[in-house]
């Protein structure tokens, strides 16, 4: 049988384990690709982003935007797969089209949406303005700049958990929401009492996935706000590429990959450890 | 029965306007791509006009844009043709392997697939140019294939998983080697899965955005590296990206209509199926 595993096996060893190995070797290198330097320092580059600002406030960024989008995604995903599962006809129709912005090539994804958000000439702008209203700085205030992304992301990303929340909904046993029903719960109450617990185990698995997927945002913004304005829009990854692509301190960008690894691994760790009690309580 | 089939309606109403509204940057998107750039900068935003699809033509025939298709059809073809025969042969194996043995491999795979992709686009870039892959296709495959491995193997272990093992079992007491039961009796009956397999992995490439970025330069450049640096910035240039994107677009759309029995399966990476 280990046969059958070995060419996938010797692809991933060549490129993923090589590569991995040598960004954590570089981690502990003052490595310069413009100039050649390259330096042992131990834990120097980790000691210096840890102690600087840009690299706190940006994980801050990445917090936030994370955490709200994911949250908004959520919502609305939860609230169209039941309305997708109380709807008797369409329901194909209306599910696939709503899936068409998860699937358009992201940095597509990202222009359309800069047409919408864009100052004066954006689709909101021109809305507003026609309207009399004076509209915001969508994308170069730190504040909606924020907003504007978390909306980018929920937009891309709601699908997602549409189609996969309405999937486990299909699959659950219509017998315990009739028998709720016939006992005299209302609406709210078969969801409250019956549908959410019965989700609870799917929500966590797709929530854990989008999590641990959203720290790696960057297509969206990258297109979007390029992290501005200013660093306000900056995520991990897009100060990773900077440090990495544009001032080409190879070293100081492996260590700070490095650490938005051990992050993830920690939230793997977390999730993983929280569906243990949660699904004790569910089955 | 009347409540109910007023409430339906009401439902579909309700879902209606949402999808609508949901694709209202698609639809403004492809509106720009029709216009003369006076009618996509009127205030307020102009719904009738003239369309034309100059800018469709020459985005594609002028401006490169059918290079850089092709640039994506090779990066995702060699992709696709690397990365699933083999993520297949591993599908199998672990989807006839004991369970106590093949779970901690796939939780590995998946651990993975959680791997923050900059930290390896760092390495990529490294190694690419000391090896001189700078802008060829072999290096931007080589990292699709890899960050692809996880997926294929999880979505081709799923169909895998569903094929009886006696299956197997009868074509080896017939005289079949393990191989043999693989390839002449086992693989044929998951075709389609293999076909689902196939179009996911093309997505992954042909969307991928990072890597292209960092590993690709002016011959190799595809079609995602290409339209973000137009950018939807200046103004001169939006109905050629405009054009441009809504080009891009169109094989994804092709995607949902060809897999869409399989969404679910291929989004809940096997685990959860449709």
């Amino acid at each position: 049988m280990w046969r059958f595993l070995l060419p996938s096996v010797a692809v991933m060893v060549l490129v993923l384990v090589w590569p991995l190995a040598s960004a954590i070797y570089y981690s502990f290198f003052s490595y310069y690709l413009g100039g050649g330097t390259f330096r042992f320092v131990g834990l120097a580059n980790y000691a210096g982003l840890l102690a600087e600002q840009r690299f706190w406030s940006d994980l801050l960024t990445t917090v936030i935007i994370v955490g709200c989008s994911v949250a908004l995604q959520l919502a609305i995903g939860l609230a169209l797969a039941l309305a997708l599962y109380a709807l008797n006809a369409w329901v194909r129709t209306i599910s696939l089209l709503n899936f068409l912005p998860h699937v358009v090539t992201p940095v597509v994804a990202a222009i359309f949406l800069k047409w919408m958000f864009m100052g004066r000439w954006g689709l909101l702008d021109s809305i507003l303005i026609s309207f009399d209203v004076f509209p915001p700085d969508w994308l170069g205030d730190p504040l909606w700049a924020k907003a504007s992304l978390i909306l980018a992301d929920t937009w891309r990303f709601m699908p997602f958990l549409m189609l996969v929340l309405y999937a486990g909904l299909q699959s659950f046993d219509t017998a315990l929401i009739e028998a709720a029903a016939i006992d005299g719960a209302n609406a709210w109450q078969r969801l409250r009492y019956v549908i959410l617990p019965m989700m609870k185990p799917l929500i966590v698995f797709v929530v854990a996935i989008r999590v641990m997927d959203a720290f790696r945002f960057f297509d969206l913004v990258y297109v979007l706000t390029n992290g501005g304005p200013g660093t306000a829009t900056e995520t991990i990854t897009l100060y990773t590429y900077q440090l990495a692509f544009r001032m080409l301190e190879v070293g100081r960008a492996s260590a700070l990959g490095v650490l938005t690894l051990l992050l993830i691994a920690g939230l793997i760790v977390g999730m993983v450890l929280f569906l243990q009690r949660s699904g004790r309580e569910v089955v | 029965m009347m409540v109910r089939r007023s409430r339906q309606t009401t439902l579909l109403l309700c879902l209606g306007l949402f999808t609508l509204v949901n694709l209202v940057p698609v639809l403004w998107g492809l509106l720009i791509s029709l216009k003369q750039p006076a009618d996509a900068f009127a205030i307020p935003p102009k719904l009738i006009f003239t369309p034309t699809l100059a800018f469709h033509r020459e985005v594609w025939m002028e401006r490169g844009f059918a290079g850089y298709l092709l640039n994506s059809l090779v990066v995702a073809g060699a992709t696709v043709l690397i990365s699933v025969p083999i993520g297949t042969l591993a599908a199998y194996g672990l989807a006839r392997m004991h369970p106590s043995v093949s779970r901690p491999l796939l939780f590995a795979l998946l651990a993975v697939r959680m791997l923050p992709q900059i930290l390896l686009a760092i390495p990529f870039f490294v190694l690419a140019r000391w090896l001189g892959l700078i802008d060829t296709y072999p290096a931007l495959v080589l990292a699709l294939v890899a960050v692809n491995q996880p997926f294929t193997i999880w979505l081709m272990r799923s169909f895998l998983a569903d094929v009886p093992v006696e299956l197997d079992e009868a074509a080896m007491i017939d005289g079949c080697t393990r191989w043999q039961a693989f390839r002449l009796v086992v693989l044929p009956t998951v075709r389609p899965g293999l076909a689902v397999t196939a179009l996911f992995s093309m997505l992954l490439a042909y969307n991928e955005f990072l890597f292209a970025l960092i590993l690709t330069g002016s011959h190799t450049k595809t079609l995602p590296v290409a339209i973000a640096e137009y950018g939807g910035e200046d103004i001169n240039y939006w109905s050629l990206s405009a054009a441009g994107a809504i080009g891009i677009m169109l094989p994804p759309v092709v995607f949902i209509i060809f897999v869409q029995r399989h969404l679910i399966r291929g989004l809940g990476f096997g685990a959860v199926k449709g």
